[in-house]
């Protein structure tokens, strides 16, 4: 393209960048200005009421719920899935036999459609027919059937075990990638001068792959934040609303109690929520081009 | 570098503990789905059915089965092709001209791949039912086209850039117009870059689940993942066929992955850690 195909730049940018506006920035005031709407009894049509749902979500008992689970579902599978990702890739980084079929297979998780990942490990923690309770009697670590799924204290857990389950593999590869770039000559340096494998992951691999492990983690952070379909297969938000997170609670009173307003109000919370997490991004990925430019 | 011999054997036992971790929900979901449903489940779990049968397979395969399967292929084939057509034509655009409207516009389309959809989505829905476009494909398909751009357009800018431009100069000089340059040299050299983005696209419509549960409520437009959904009640306990079932729907993925995963990594880990 010459600068005379002004118009071919244009033309060729146009159909995409409409749709995105249409379907993707515009949704986003669109929620804003719906949250400022609620329907009643007396007006089926969606009536002006100011900051009254706002004041209704506030105080209901669900939402100090919603985001206290959605923090310890986020924080714990962004930070079980970025230490296990990273260790993985160490092991597929050592040059050991089978380690390009093992890579293969370790992302057969990332693969497997989030619906079925759902389906087989709500089976996998079936108390009487599921294997994680068959495993657990065999080693002797439980004698009693532990209805994982059911139990409001253990479901969370359960829940997030799931989607580290599924997601490491995704940081297993930008890992791997990243660890591959190392410096070679600089570890053998730090060889030669005695260091063993945690003082050359701690003094060399790490401080150079410093930037790509900040932005993963960012990145996992507003990747989980946005989860719906392992929750809401494996638990509904249950048991006793354990498991609802901002994407569940926002679906049930969007389309399962037809709430718009409400629903659109947990929508606007939860945008606000990552507009923090995407600021932090701009500001690490700003951080690392300019140290990239500068060094 | 060089490893002790206790190290080595540490690290192997380290990769069977993983390929266990990975494999056995795997296994376990294809030996259920292999298990007779005259032979009952034994506590503890047995691993492997005694006399294996695919008969699951042919009772999961009825023809609602059939008709959401058809349907997931319809809205994630339309999606592949719409989703990577628009993305080149857009991502062209980004890699070759250097105006700062074009940098703010592609730090629009990279912030645009991190909105939740759930809190989007309603105003998406009363788009469609005012268009009338609930309960189509219409309405899966520019849902999808429209999620999956950002991060297309993304990975195939990052493709283009690698390319060099010296070609298309080349071809300009010697009299070719934008169109054939762009159709002759530019579209056949990102080949890679189209498969890479082409598969990110399959994996994620063909698992949609939010869109498709919320934009369609009869049998005959539901997608895999939602008929799949349904099926948890209907079947009750019987594993049997929800585990066949389940065989079904992620086979296609996973052959088309593993045909062509070094395009897709490649296409990911690339963009990704250039940022």
């Amino acid at each position: 393209m010459t600068a005379k195909d002004r118009w071919l730049v244009w033309a060729f940018l146009a159909p995409a960048l409409i749709l995105m506006g249409v379907m993707l920035y515009y949704p986003m005031v669109g929620t804003v200005i719906e949250s400022f709407y609620d329907t009643s009894f007396i007006s089926p049509e969606p009536e002006f009421v100011g900051w009254a749902v706002y004041e209704k979500v506030w105080n209901s008992r669900q939402f100090p719920e919603v985001v206290w689970n959605s923090i310890y579902w986020t924080v714990g599978v962004v930070l079980l899935q970025n230490v296990l990702g990273f260790f993985v890739a160490m092991l597929l980084n050592q040059g050991l036999p089978a380690q390009g079929l093992l890579r293969a297979l370790v992302l057969l998780p990332f693969v497997l459609p989030g619906v079925v990942t759902a389906i087989l490990w709500r089976f996998m923690y079936d108390p009487q027919l599921g294997l994680v309770n068959s495993i657990m009697i065999r080693l002797g670590l439980f004698e009693d059937n532990a209805a994982w799924l059911a139990d409001a204290d253990t479901a969370m857990a359960a829940v997030i075990f799931v989607a580290v389950w599924k997601g490491f593999p995704f940081s297993m590869l930008i890992y791997l990638a990243a660890l591959q770039n190392v410096d070679k000559s600089q570890l053998e340096a730090a060889t030669i001068d005695g260091a063993g494998p945690w003082r050359r992951l701690i003094d060399v691999t790490l401080p150079s792959i410093k930037e790509v492990v900040v932005v993963n983690i960012v990145l996992t952070l507003i990747l989980t934040f946005n989860y719906f379909d392992i929750v809401w297969v494996m638990t509904r938000g249950g048991p006793q609303n354990a498991t609802h997170i901002f994407p569940t609670r926002i679906f049930e009173t969007g389309f399962g109690q037809f709430r718009f307003g409400e629903a659109a109000v947990y929508g606007v919370f939860s945008i606000l929520i990552l507009a923090v997490l995407v600021a932090l991004y701009v500001i690490v990925q700003t951080g690392a081009s300019k140290r990239r430019r500068t060094s | 570098m060089t490893l002790t011999p206790s190290a080595r054997l540490a690290l192997i036992v380290c990769q069977i503990a993983l390929a266990i971790f990975v494999l056995l929900p795997f296994f376990w979901m294809l030996s259920v789905s292999l298990k007779p449903a005259t032979e009952p489940f034994a506590i503890p779990a047995r691993l492997w059915p005694e006399n294996p049968t695919l008969e699951n397979y042919v009772t999961a395969f009825r023809p609602e089965f059939r008709t959401y399967f058809l349907n997931s292929l319809i809205v994630s084939g339309a999606s592949v092709v719409i989703t990577v057509t628009l993305a080149l034509l857009a991502a062209y655009s980004f890699a070759r001209r250097t105006l700062l409207i074009l940098t703010a516009l592609m730090s629009l389309v990279v912030l645009a791949q991190m909105f939740p959809h759930s809190a989007i989505i309603i105003p998406i829905y009363k788009m469609m039912r005012a268009a009338d476009l609930l309960n189509t494909y219409a309405s899966l398909i520019i849902a999808y086209v429209s999620v999956t751009l950002p991060v297309a357009i993304w990975m195939l800018r990052g493709f283009l850039l690698k390319l060099p431009v010296s070609l298309e100069e080349a071809a300009a000089i010697d009299g070719a117009g934008p169109l054939r340059v762009f159709f002759e040299i530019v579209v056949p050299l990102a080949r890679p870059g189209i498969i890479a983005t082409a598969v990110y696209v399959l994996i994620v419509t063909w698992q949609e689940f939010l869109f498709a549960l919320s934009f369609t409520s009869t049998r005959e437009m539901r997608t895999l993942p939602v008929g799949l959904n349904d099926f948890i009640g209907q079947y009750g306990i019987r594993y049997g066929e929800l585990m066949a079932s389940s065989v079904m729907v992620s086979l296609p993925v996973i052959a088309v992955f593993f045909f062509l995963q070094r395009y897709f990594v490649a296409g990911l880990t690339a963009g990704a850690v250039k940022g």
